[in-house]
């Protein structure tokens, strides 16, 4: 589904990613795990299409990024660490403007709508501005804008923070029904207990090179993954 | 701490002079004083030109009647209700809606100092706005009566007066703006509906004022003494300039007590107002079919959405809308007159076609909503950079609702014009193109000024709409534009006529036009990407 091989990316002098390869096969809900500065959220930005890169090459759904960064938009969706939406519009305006962007046709999205709206307890609020929202409820509206075109791969940055304990239990279930039906995840977190009972692989990331990859049993073994990066990290 | 919390505000007001964000990096020492004499001269020269020529014309007949203090009176209350007119919106924006405010007052700050450090801000707005009419009158006051020091210290005394008297009036005019919006549903709309009330008033009064003015200059001798017995204050407050020590002391002890009691009612509300949701009832949704609209149509929606939204951005990028027709509206009503005063003076109806054309030209510079569309994507600009969307299609939407708000307007009002100069058909055919070739023109430049130099870090947005580069530069240039196409003719008269002469110039407009669209279109997406 994402295929990331030897993404470089530096600022003025800093490298943020170093020869970073990882690939995401359909049906994995990937962790992507790191200290802070590690370079998550560029390569994150990266294979959304919205930082450019030095070197590299990404392809989503066989589709190579670069040559046509379109066809790859229309198959994913992304949510940033901060939920940055357009506050002057109301809730359901918001989702409209994602819906028609995407082409979702007005039943279907209007069902969508409906079910998502519904498990997250936000129906009420979408009629509201969303300068009126709560970080939570931003957060909410991101992931329902989100699943709202039924994408391939959604790449998330931090999606749990601000979300109460039901709405992080509904993401994670979402997250999986996604994965079932053919999908991919793969998002940041620091929530290293939430990525290991989460997650199918987990990569970490230091100093923008990755430093350990493969599935969960893979990288912790024995050990928690907790343990595992703290060890890592203080290599 | 209020040098920091100064260091910060001026840090964002000014950053554009300081930084170039398209290189993300400080600009060089000539950049920054480019930039800075750039705006020095734009503000002197031609906004400060205009109140020179009223107060020349003002000064000399009131010194030598003995009514200097009558001139200082009349240009403060012109300075104090531009100064008002121009920073009231500022005012509350500024004050209470900065996004920054949660942030600071979450810090050990005492809220007095947020308070101060705020208005400093709003008074450098208020004192640019007054400064524009009270140094050009200090000025050629200077010049016309002997020189004195103790005129020099009252006139400086008195600047300094009028701009704290200004900032107290915005203050006050802010909070009832602030009350009120706590208590309104469609506040941008009625905010916008406010101001063109009192653009309405403000040129009710002007034009009202010139009149008076007139007839108080021919009777000075009757007015003079009659106007200081009944209004002592306002003598009061004019003499102040002239070096009058009472008058300084009077002036000073009421301005203070004025900002005294300005900042005890901001200190008891501003906390309040500062973090203030909105008190309307919250709207429950009940759910229906909402029709699928194309990727353009969605996209020129937001565009629009964004706008209405925001009565600062709907007041200073689209009040040509509005203002337009009522210009064709004028022109069916008095134009004839008009055009025979200038076809009489000119000596021709040629010239008054081309400067007929040059207002329209003008006009059209009221509506710059492309001008601070982009940096007003601000945080927001990861949605359009992630969607499946050409970035192009982006920036057209943009430069759509410049476009859509100005050309048909502008067309009624380009009609008014054909209709009341009763022209030739190729001059009635230039007055119809060229304002539309000139209204697209400004809208490719507007973008392509804002996308080169893009403000995304904005915590307050005014700062892209009001106090960017981009937006001055458009308007500049709309201006310059309009100059160049009266002054080129009336300094040359050509011989072929205003027909050929408007047309040689749509024909350049249109080049020119032609120059930024492929500039937008092949170089516009990949930099609102590298934003």
């Amino acid at each position: 589904m994402l295929r990331i091989e030897h993404l470089t990316k530096t600022f003025g002098d800093k490298v943020a990613v170093d020869d970073l390869s990882l690939h995401i096969a359909p049906g994995e809900i990937y962790g992507f795990i790191g200290h802070n500065g590690a370079g998550k959220t560029t390569t994150l930005r990266s294979v959304v299409g919205i930082q450019s890169f030095d070197s590299g090459e990404i392809t989503i759904a066989g589709i190579p990024l670069r040559s046509d960064p379109l066809a790859c938009k229309r198959q994913i969706a992304y949510i940033p660490d901060n939920p940055d939406l357009y506050e002057f519009m109301s809730g359901i305006k918001y989702l409209n403007f994602i819906a028609d962007v995407f082409g979702v046709p007005a039943d279907l999205r209007a069902a969508r709508i409906a079910d998502y709206a519904a498990r997250f307890e936000l129906t009420d609020d979408l009629a509201q501005p969303i300068s009126a929202y709560s970080h939570g409820m931003k957060q909410k509206l991101a992931i329902i804008s989100a699943w709202l075109h039924d994408p391939k791969l959604i790449l998330m940055d931090e999606p749990f923070v601000g979300l109460d304990p039901k709405a992080s239990f509904l993401l994670k279930g979402m997250m999986r029904e996604l994965c079932d039906r053919g999908g991919a995840i793969f998002f940041s977190t620091h929530v290293l207990e939430v990525a290991e009972k989460l997650c199918d692989k987990v990569a970490i990331i230091k100093q923008g090179r990755l430093i350990r990859s493969g599935t969960m049993e893979e990288v912790k073994g024995d050990e928690s993954l907790e343990e595992v990066f703290l060890e890592l990290e203080a290599d | 701490m209020v040098k920091t919390l100064l260091k910060k505000q001026f840090a964002e007001i000014f950053r554009n002079y300081f930084y170039d964000s398209k290189k993300n990096k400080a600009r060089s020492r000539a950049g920054t004083v480019g930039y800075i004499v750039f705006f020095i001269l734009v503000m002197v020269v031609l906004l400060g030109g205009t109140f020179a020529v009223t107060a020349s014309s003002l000064c000399a007949p009131l010194y030598e009647a003995g009514a200097g203090w009558l001139y200082f009176a009349i240009m403060g209350l012109i300075a104090i209700l531009l100064g008002i007119f121009g920073s009231v919106f500022s005012t509350y924006t500024g004050l209470y809606l900065a996004k920054d405010n949660d942030l600071l007052l979450s810090l050990p700050i005492p809220v007095g100092t947020i308070m101060l450090a705020r208005l400093m801000g709003v008074y450098l707005m208020g004192l640019m706005y007054a400064a524009v009419v009270i140094v050009p009158a200090i000025i050629v006051y200077l010049i016309t009566v002997p020189f004195s020091l103790s005129a020099l210290i009252g006139c400086l005394v008195f600047l300094l007066l009028l701009s704290v008297f200004v900032l107290t009036l915005s203050c006050l005019l802010g909070w009832v703006v602030a009350k009120l919006s706590t208590k309104l549903k469609n506040k941008s709309i009625v905010t916008v509906l406010v101001a063109l009330l009192g653009i309405g008033v403000y040129y009710f009064a002007y034009f009202k004022a010139m009149n008076l003015i007139q007839d108080l200059i021919a009777n000075i001798a009757v007015y003079g003494p009659a106007i200081r017995e009944k209004a002592y204050g306002l003598y009061l407050f004019g003499s102040a300039a002239e070096g009058n020590l009472l008058g300084m002391a009077a002036s000073t002890a009421f301005v203070a007590l004025c900002f005294f009691m300005m900042w005890r009612l901001l200190g008891r509300s501003f906390l309040n107002l500062a973090t203030a949701t909105g008190g309307s009832e919250k709207i429950r949704y009940t759910a229906r079919r909402e029709k699928q609209r194309s990727v353009s149509s969605a996209l020129l929606a937001k565009e629009f959405g964004k706008l209405t939204s925001n009565a600062n951005y709907m007041l200073n990028c689209a009040l040509g809308t509005l203002l337009i027709p009522i210009l064709g509206a004028a022109l069916l009503l008095k134009g004839s007159t008009v055009v025979d005063v200038l076809s009489s003076v000119f000596g021709s109806v040629d010239t008054t076609a081309v400067l007929l054309c040059t207002a329209l030209c003008m006009a059209c510079s009221m509506n710059d909503s492309a001008a601070p569309s982009v940096s007003l994507e601000g945080k927001n600009i990861w949605i359009p950079q992630s969607l499946p969307v050409e970035a192009w299609q982006v920036l057209r939407a943009k430069l759509r609702v410049q476009l859509l708000l100005t050309m048909p307007v502008l067309l009624f009002a380009s009609l008014c014009a054909v209709f009341v100069l009763k022209a030739s058909l190729a001059v009635s055919l230039a007055l119809l193109v060229l304002p539309q070739l000139y209204t697209l023109f400004f809208a490719l430049l507007s973008l392509t000024l804002d996308l080169g130099h893009a403000n995304l870090g904005w915590t307050n947005e005014l700062a892209p709409i009001k106090q960017s580069m981009p937006v001055t530069v458009a308007i500049l240039g709309g201006w310059g534009y309009s100059i160049l196409l009266a002054g080129v003719y009336l300094l040359l008269t050509p011989p072929f006529g205003a027909a050929v002469y408007l047309a040689l110039f749509a024909l350049v407009t249109a080049a020119a036009s032609l120059v930024l669209y492929l500039r937008l279109r092949r170089r516009g997406g990949k930099d609102f990407m590298e934003l």
